[in-house]
């Protein structure tokens, strides 16, 4: 069937079987494969992605449902001129990273709670990732990266506001 | 040695692959779709223990879309292969021993096409009766799983490993306290986010190209090579990014390398398999369990006297790392105290439970929760702090082991204890939670500590090579045999490379594991790439240099000796600086050579296996972690507050990454503490997805605090020793120590679950064989 949404804010229209699920339509028929396979079961949160800004395990939501809406990728992900962004940079800083299988969806994670506050304390920084499993690092410089992230853009933004 | 002599090493440095890690760039064996590629699925065992009546892989070809179909038939001695004990075969051969083993793999043009090729395939198995107790698999009449032996032991018995000294009965009746306990460990799963893979690419001189996401791919490329009898020119096997291991990606992946490679070579045409991740859980080998029994006599002053720990080790269908398993439980056994006697017998049988192998810390993640059990049972019975009775009987610089090795430098174990002591303020919360009267909630603190060998120790050779070589961007390139799969040893090779070469680790490359460029350097296990393939890297990047300083000197007009650097510029005293560039392109038209190999081979050592008595390994890494836990009494719930860890890892190298390090380990020992738990009930596993194994959340973890003593090691580089494997090991007994503080219950069988905390048991479930069946047939 064919399925149009926008995809890291470019328009796609994709032509694809109605019973595969969005990380199928991402990583087999996109070859988009920044997103990544865990368990396909909703447990482990490799392959969450932005839906309409919010954050969902790719694995749950089945292609045609995307239909209209809005996906954004690891691949979406970066600054306005291209480099990494903010919170990709202070993952690499912290140490947040070692065999780095789950990084692309701790980042999208991470950015799905960035949009809702950037006030969170580490305990609701430790709950936005439980969705999230890491084997490698025991969450901590994850937790560091993206708490470093949150004072870095509400200082930018307490900067702005006092400019206006 | 002060760090204001290095520039690099022990500094703050990004990890060299983070960056395409973050924006999701790196690629990992499932991310390849090469044009023509097939997908190959396995046929697995649906019983754990099973004579193979009749097999028929026609049909499977009939089957729209498959392409290719093997079976053992299609390997040289039907696939036979392992290391140290030749049990397993690249497919099953007459028998299955576990639920899980891949019988027959089938390549299609679609991942639907080759399920449905395996479920054409006609298998008829003939149950057999299986062992699924370890304490009865030697028993005259159990099943045999094993082989029959040419020493006439009974064949499920794999190997004992001992160690002695003097005779403990002996002692033990000289001593006024003595406790005799058991203590259990359970399989645990890896759990790697990224599950097992491999893809083979048929080369057009009859050779294959196989990316596999194991740790040792030298390993993964001699198994080629014996199984489908190919010249080791034509065979490479390179290494993607692999999503973590943990000791997990070797032994099953060798055999899946075998099977895309060979269904490759019929198909003419490259073939994938990756794993689902019930089919991983279900097919992997985990971490052996182990049962434990534990013999502690010491004086009424608290000196510990004897030691006898007669432990069993649960190896599954298949030898797989086992018998080197149980001979480093063997070594930890007694835990890092002096005795005046020990025993020690460590044996492993064969089961039909999955099967079981290499995991971090290899044996003495089991052993060691025994033994810190029994410390703290024993330090409770003596009315002694489980700290000062530790401090009083740990191993210190000048101490001969219970093995018979004197340690002579680099014991930072007094440090390590005294550090958590303070860190976490021991003595003032064992006397306040020791008054706690609720029924609701209780706090406790417990302490465990661990000593560790580095490197294989007298299991194998061990030695490491790794090449530099300037490339004509002046950038540096640099190979290793000994891999990174998330544990960062190319970090650890560039700043090594940076700061003896004297330039700025952005001009370092480590090329990924390729064994058509790197050095076959032995396996990437047991914490060795550090001191091994770091001291190589040393070696090397100091050979590079001289030849540098020798062509420095030649343009600056002065003796080699003289020739000084001044950030990546050399500098003499009579020219002008000159730049590293400049230096290079004069070296090229003096005619030198600018690469080199660098050899590093450990000290040597012995141990008697008999005798069960020598120098197990050239140096051990030590530590003391606390945890402080909270136990809701009515449910039995315990959460971690807090945990401080201390880790006399020598001179660290990379300190971001071996924070994670310790990190990282602490998580995974936390899982084993508290809720990992993988059942095998009839050789069928009960939890085959994250949804019923689970694995330590970020709510799980408390934030930790890690501190490294640096004893200084001299065969490590610039003194550094290891720690990926000791982060996790004392972790476990830690947090039972500490429940049993906060409860008055000692848990003395893994995972310290709500049942096992609420109700000093496990609760009867009733095993199912569904989850594994339907588990083995998922699209």
């Amino acid at each position: 069937m064919e399925i149009t949404f926008i995809l890291n804010r470019q328009k796609v229209r994709v032509d694809v079987p109605a019973d595969i699920t969005l990380l199928s339509l991402l990583r087999d028929y996109l070859h988009m494969t920044g997103t990544k396979v865990g368990c396909e079961v909703g447990e482990c949160g490799a392959c969450s992605v932005l839906l309409d800004g919010k954050l969902v395990d790719s694995c749950l939501v089945l292609a045609p449902q995307v239909e209209g809406r809005e996906v954004i990728t690891i691949e979406g992900v970066c600054a306005e001129d291209g480099s990494p962004s903010d919170l990709q940079k202070n993952f690499i800083s912290a140490g947040a990273v070692q065999c780095g299988y789950c990084i692309p969806g701790m980042v999208m994670a991470g950015e799905a709670l960035l949009r809702k506050t950037l006030k969170p304390t580490r305990s609701e920084i430790r709950e936005a990732l439980t969705g999230n499993l890491c084997r490698c690092t025991g969450y901590q410089q994850i937790v560091d990266a993206i708490e470093m992230t949150a004072k870095q853009r509400s200082q930018t933004q307490s900067g702005r506001d006092k400019n206006v | 040695m002060s760090d204001l002599q290095y520039k690099y090493i022990g500094k703050p440095a990004d990890r060299v692959d983070a960056l395409e890690k973050v924006t999701g760039a790196a690629k990992y064996v499932g991310d390849y779709y090469l044009p023509d590629m097939l997908y190959a699925r396995a046929l697995r065992s649906e019983l754990p223990h099973a004579r193979i009546k009749h097999l028929d892989t026609r049909p499977a070809l009939n089957v729209p879309g498959v392409i290719a179909v093997i079976t053992s038939e299609d390997f040289i001695d039907h696939g036979r292969f392992g290391f140290p004990v030749k049990d397993h075969f690249a497919l099953a051969f007459e028998k299955v021993r576990y639920v899980g083993q891949a019988i027959a793999a089938v390549a299609a043009e679609t991942p639907e096409a080759a399920l449905n090729g395996v479920k054409a395939i006609i298998c008829e198995l003939e149950p057999l009766p299986g062992v699924f107790d370890m304490d009865h698999a030697l028993d005259p009449d159990a099943p045999q799983v094993g082989f029959e032996r040419e020493d006439h032991k009974h064949p499920n018995f794999l190997d004992m490993s001992p160690v002695y000294k003097g005779d403990p009965d002996e002692v033990l009746k000289d001593c006024p306290v003595v406790l005799h306990e058991e203590y259990r460990t359970v399989h645990q799963e890896h759990s790697y986010l990224e599950t097992e893979g491999a893809l083979a690419i048929p080369t057009s001189d009859g050779g294959v190209t196989v990316y596999c996401n194991n740790q040792s791919p030298f390993i993964t490329k001699g198994n080629l090579v014996a199984v489908l009898g190919l010249d080791p020119i034509k065979v490479r096997v390179i290494q993607p990014h692999v999503g973590g291991s943990f000791g997990g990606k070797d032994d099953l992946n060798y055999l899946t390398a075998c099977q895309v490679a060979a269904l490759a070579l019929k198909a003419k045409r490259p073939v994938r398999m990756t794993f689902s991740r019930e089919e991983s859980m279900i097919a992997s080998y985990k971490r052996d369990a182990m049962h434990m029994r534990i013999t502690l006599g010491a004086d009424k002053d608290g000196t510990l006297r004897a030691c006898k720990a007669i432990h069993t080790l649960d190896s599954g269908a298949y030898s797989s790392q086992s018998p080197f398993t149980a001979w480093r439980a063997s070594i930890h056994a007694m835990g890092a105290y002096r005795y005046d006697a020990v025993k020690v017998e460590v044996t492993s049988v064969y089961t039909n439970n999955g099967f079981s192998g290499a995991f971090r810390g290899f044996g003495n993640t089991e052993a060691c929760f025994g033994i810190e059990s029994a410390i703290d049972e024993l330090a409770e019975k003596l009315g002694m702090d489980p700290i000062d009775f530790r401090l009083k009987n740990c191993l210190r610089v000048g101490d001969v082991t219970p093995h018979g090795q004197k340690l002579t430098e680099s014991v930072g174990l007094v440090e390590c204890l005294e550090t958590v002591r303070k860190l976490s303020d021991w003595d003032r919360k064992r006397a306040e939670y020791a008054r706690q009267t609720s029924q609701d909630t209780r706090c406790g603190i417990g302490v465990a500590v661990l000593f560790h060998g580095t490197s294989l120790g007298a299991e194998g050779v061990d030695c490491a090579t790794n090449t530099i070589e300037i490339l004509p961007d002046y950038s540096v390139a640099c190979a290793s045999g000994l891999t990174d799969y998330g544990q960062g040893p190319r970090t650890v090779y560039t700043l090594i490379t940076a700061e003896e070469l004297g330039i700025s680790p952005e001009r370092v490359r480590i090329l990924l594991a390729d064994t058509d460029t790197a050095i076959d350097s032995g396996p990437t296990v047991a914490s060795r790439s550090t001191i091994l393939a770091g001291n190589a890297m040393r070696v090397a990047a100091q050979t590079l240099a001289r030849t540098l300083n020798f062509a420095a000197a030649d343009m600056l007009k002065c003796e080699p000796q003289r020739v000084m650097r001044i950030g990546e510029a050399y500098v003499g005293p009579n020219e002008e600086p000159v730049s590293w560039e400049k230096v290079v392109d004069h070296a090229r038209s003096m005619g030198l050579v600018l690469s080199a190999h660098g050899k590093w081979s450990a000290p040597e050592i012995h141990w008697d296996h008999h005798k069960g008595t020598g120098t197990p390994y050239f140096g051990y890494h030590f530590a003391a972690q606390v945890a402080e836990v909270q136990v809701d009494l009515r449910i039995g719930k315990t959460q971690v507050l807090n945990i401080w860890a201390a880790h006399d890892t020598g001179k660290v190298i990379f300190p971001q990454g071996a924070l994670g390090q310790v990190y990282g380990g602490i998580t995974q020992g936390l899982g084993y503490a508290l809720m990992e738990e993988a059942i095998y009930a009839d050789g069928y596993l009960q939890s085959v997805n994250f949804d019923t194994y689970l694995i330590p959340t970020s709510m799980d973890v408390p934030d930790m605090t890690a501190r490294f003593v640096e004893t200084n090691f001299s065969p490590g580089p610039y003194g550094a020793k290891n720690i990926a494997e000791p982060a996790m090991v004392p972790t476990a007994p830690a947090i039972v120590n500490a429940i049993y503080h906060a409860t008055g219950k000692r848990i003395r069988v893994l995972p310290a679950d709500l049942e096992r905390v609420a109700l000093g048991k496990s609760l009867h479930k009733r095993g199912s064989p569904v989850s594994c069946k339907v588990g083995l047939k998922v699209k």
